[in-house]
């Protein structure tokens, strides 16, 4: 019974010495932190001008303001780079936070980032050193330009969570896929979130691909870097969109091939919009399924766009897609270049003939 | 005056004040017009040269933990202010920063002109449309099939033969529908055509409604036949796509006939002319500048756009009492 009080005793006397023992580390700690920076204060852009200055005034406000500023971080007993307040936007912290300044200097828009839920929260969190530099140094290694780091950062910052030794993994099954360096230079440039993939979803997606469409390795290559997006597209979206294409339009297997692998696109373009397209072209224009095949851009190009043009050739007397007959327009023609361009080297007309064509409909 | 070009978006921004002449296509919504030249507008603003951030005040604390791990200490280059660049703080110039608004809207089929006030000429948009002017139509119907909402696109519901419809049967309809609607205005306002009241109101100028629930038709006219279309000129105000589309179908069955609008055209809103609307290819900053100061001089030259002698409302009044 004696024992376990003096036991007791001894473990509270234990514990106050604890917490005493934290208490005066707690103080210690705020003391060097205002130690700290108290020289920063003083250390200003000039000194000598600085110090000068405040030599010939001898006033007492400023410094007093300055402490209090102090023991008001020392309350909220924030370190000196999260000494912040909440707010709405990173612009905010940027002054302050060397790892945003470097991301700026990259060029990467934060605006952007913090219009995403929860990325804002985790750039802040970044260190420049640890968890960007040594990712960065991996992508110039993969042969990405510099110039496009703004870029992908702005487009997917989570890049920076994934593990390096992973990042590497994917890389080399890349390479084990025989895709070219620039391929690859070009897929993680043009679609940043391609390496947050793991090997095994990309080989599905890509065994997917080849299995639909029987593509070969090479076929299915050039889809991949013609649009890497494409890989990490909706899959959903993607099924809805060949069902479209190979049930709605009718295109055979082998046509379908070709199709898409000249203009992957299609396959992310909403079915609905596709066969919109697909309908004006083929019963208004009247273009067989081959001649489509031909020139996909007619699939990829905007319903009103087509419209206004077929129609316009049409009033002319030059709606001709027929290769065998005389004054053959070919279909990819029409779709290229901006109205001027399809005026005067198409259509053989003016602008001002077009403009009053379009005024009339 | 020499005229110098203009490279800074604070500039361009400052003098986007005015009315613009929009050519809708149809089949568009008005809201997609609007937010397409917003946007067009934000783009080519925030593609002109920016202002500078802003500087940072000279003293600051430097930057850097100053621990014994990371001893350097840094300071920002050249003092600027790095949270008011645009990569941190977003692009200068948003949609949303330009004010605009329609003076009237056309309905989804209807292509032609549409004005928008934009900042400044939110003021003029609102003086227009309480001015009501008229606007004016070119609706041509297709006969032989009717359609659920007498528009193209919707259900066919009735199919009926045309071949004894000719343009002067059409014409002597129109007439006469403008006829009447022109003695329902004085009958509205509670005057006698034939008496000195009806030809002081007349001699006063256009009789308008008061409010913009009822819509009044001012003229009616056939100027293309060609079967099975025919295009009608219409000048109306308070018109709206349904009622331009059921007066068709109206019309359609009083010829004995059925009929359906293949096209729906706005050719003219008070001055406003389809022939200075800007079309979808000119949506772009330059061009929307350009279409402010003609539609400046549209309004400068015809002042009574904005500020008319209110007849209408005077009417109104005597027909209440």
């Amino acid at each position: 019974m004696f024992g376990s009080w003096i036991r007791n005793i001894a473990r509270n006397a234990k514990l106050t010495q604890t917490t005493t023992k934290y208490n005066v580390v707690i103080q210690q700690l705020c003391q060097l932190r205002a130690l700290r920076s108290a020289p920063r204060a003083v250390q200003v852009t000039e000194p000598a001008a600085k110090v000068a200055e405040s030599s010939d005034t001898p006033d007492a406000l400023p410094p007093l303001k300055q402490n209090n500023k102090q023991a008001r971080e020392l309350a909220l007993d924030f370190g000196p780079r999260e000494a912040q307040l909440p707010s709405f936007n990173l612009a905010a912290y940027v002054n302050d936070s060397q790892t945003l300044q470097q991301l700026l200097q990259l060029g990467v828009d934060l605006s952007n980032i913090e219009r995403r839920k929860g990325l804002g929260q985790f750039v802040l969190k970044l260190d420049f050193e640890q968890d960007v530099k040594p990712y960065l140094m991996f992508l110039s290694d993969q042969g990405v330009s510099p110039d496009d780091f703004g870029k992908m950062i702005t487009k997917n910052p989570l890049l920076f969570k994934e593990d390096l030794q992973d990042l590497q993994t994917r890389v080399e099954y890349l390479k084990s896929k025989r895709f070219s360096d620039e391929a690859r230079q070009r897929i993680f440039t043009q679609n940043p979130y391609w390496l947050m993939f793991s090997t095994r979803r990309v080989d599905r997606r890509l065994g997917y691909f080849q299995k639909e469409f029987q593509l070969t390795g090479h076929d299915l290559r050039l889809m991949a870097t013609r649009e890497p997006r494409l890989i990490t597209y909706k899959m959903e979206h993607i099924r809805k969109a060949v069902f479209t294409l190979r049930e709605e339009m009718g295109f055979s297997a082998k046509e379908l091939q070709t199709l898409i692998v000249r203009k992957p696109r299609l396959m992310m373009t909403p079915a609905d919009v596709l066969v919109e397209r697909f309908s004006y072209v083929h019963n208004e224009m009247a273009l067989s399924h081959a001649q489509i095949i031909q020139c996909p851009e007619l699939l990829a190009s905007r319903e009103f766009r087509l419209r206004e043009r077929h129609e316009f050739l049409k009033l002319l007397g030059r709606a001709q897609y027929d290769p065998q007959k005389d004054l053959y327009i070919s279909p990819s023609e029409i779709v290229q270049g901006n109205n001027f361009y399809f005026v005067r080297n198409v259509a053989k007309s003016d602008l001002e003939t077009f403009e009053l064509f379009l005024k009339n409909r | 005056m020499a005229l110098t070009k203009v490279y800074d978006a604070a500039t361009v921004f400052k003098h986007l004040n005015g009315i613009i002449n929009v050519y809708k296509p149809a089949g568009v919504k008005v809201q997609h017009v609007r937010n397409a030249i917003l946007s067009n507008i934000s783009k080519g603003l925030n593609e002109l040269e920016q202002r500078e951030p802003r500087k940072l005040p000279k003293s600051r604390l430097l930057l850097g933990t100053g621990t014994a791990a990371d001893p350097v200490l840094h300071n920002i280059n050249s003092n600027t202010d790095l949270s008011d660049t645009i990569f941190a703080a977003g692009s200068r110039y948003m949609p949303r920063d330009t004010r605009c608004a329609t003076v009237a809207t056309l309905g989804d089929h209807t292509s032609g002109v549409l004005l928008f006030g934009l900042n400044k000429g939110l003021h003029q948009s609102s003086q227009i449309q309480r001015n009501r002017p008229v606007r004016v139509y070119h609706v041509t119907a297709r006969m032989g099939t009717a359609t659920e909402t007498h528009l193209p696109g919707s259900r066919v519901t009735v199919r009926a033969n045309h071949k004894y419809v000719t343009a002067e049967r059409i014409s002597g309809l129109a007439a006469s529908m403008q006829a009447s609607h022109q003695r329902k205005m004085y009958e509205l306002c509670g005057v006698d055509l034939q008496t000195q009241a009806a030809y002081e109101l007349a001699c006063k100028g256009l009789l308008r409604p008061a409010d913009n629930s009822q819509p009044v038709i001012y003229g009616i006219k056939l100027i293309h036949f060609e079967r099975p279309h025919f295009t009608l000129e219409l000048h109306a105000i308070n018109e709206n796509e349904q009622f331009l589309a059921s007066l068709v179908h109206d019309m359609a069955i009083e010829l004995r006939t059925v009929a359906h609008c293949s096209q729906l055209r706005c050719i003219r809103h008070a001055h406003f002319d389809v022939k200075d609307s800007l079309l979808r290819h000119g949506w772009h900053l330059a061009g929307i500048m350009k279409n402010l100061q003609e539609q400046r001089k549209i309004l400068e030259a015809h002042p009574q756009i904005l500020d008319q002698e209110r007849v209408d409302l005077h009417a109104a009044t005597e027909a209440k009492i």
